[in-house]
């Protein structure tokens, strides 16, 4: 098992370093399967900015220990911005609220309050396909 | 097993010393808990490492599965 998650976590440094902002999350985007996940989903949305994310159920346990290695943080969602771990769902919500996240992704602050919570969770079982880490 | 709102308050004051905390209920589950800290240590780290002080300092409660999700509020 050793060598796979060696594998799993060199996969992941790969994925950090290749997407400028990247969510792991519970679910995808457009079907959310955990509220902090489609919650830090609706902030980056509402950013317009392009972000790639990661569903991180079908290999939750080893992307746990992964993301405990090397950013010391085991909960999802978790969103990298330029390689680093910037947080998740609350601290994206507070640098949200203060307009640091905008700054942080180089972005205008969106006009209005916060973004309004308008996708749902889905009420279909979990069907996305296993998270796919290309190589490069 | 519920959480002890006063043994985690005990364990992010000792751990960050000069600190204050407060551990709220937030769904009265006992699982679901809120974390208003204030710190010494914070000042001039990121969020993301105030946040990993207050996680690492009641991370045997995690450990454990006493905790299942645990907010976090710095007050500045």
């Amino acid at each position: 098992m050793a060598e796979q998650e060696t594998t799993l976590t060199d996969q992941v440094r790969e994925l950090i370093d290749q997407n400028p902002v990247l969510l792991f999350m519970k679910g995808t985007p457009s079907a959310p399967r955990c509220g902090f996940s489609m919650r830090t989903v609706q902030v980056l949305d509402s950013m317009g900015v392009e972000y790639g994310a990661v569903d991180v159920l079908p290999v939750l346990q080893p992307l746990r220990a992964v993301t405990s290695e090397i950013s010391d943080w085991e909960t999802f969602p978790q969103l990298y911005v330029n390689g680093e771990l910037l947080g998740g769902c609350d601290i994206v919500e507070e640098m949200f609220e203060t307009g640091e996240l905008a700054e942080v992704l180089g972005v205008e602050q969106p006009a209005g309050d916060a973004p309004a919570a308008e996708v749902p969770v889905s009420d279909e079982p979990y069907k996305s396909p296993p998270m796919t880490i290309e190589g490069s | 097993m519920a959480a002890d709102l006063e043994e985690l308050k005990g364990m992010i004051e000792a751990a960050l010393p000069g600190s204050s905390a407060e551990v709220i209920d937030e769904t009265g589950t006992g699982d679901h808990l809120r974390a208003e800290v204030s710190a010494p240590q914070f000042e001039g780290k990121s969020r993301i490492d105030q946040h990993r002080l207050v996680k690492a300092a009641v991370r045997e409660r995690f450990d454990d599965g006493t905790i299942h999700a645990l907010t976090i509020r710095i007050l500045g």
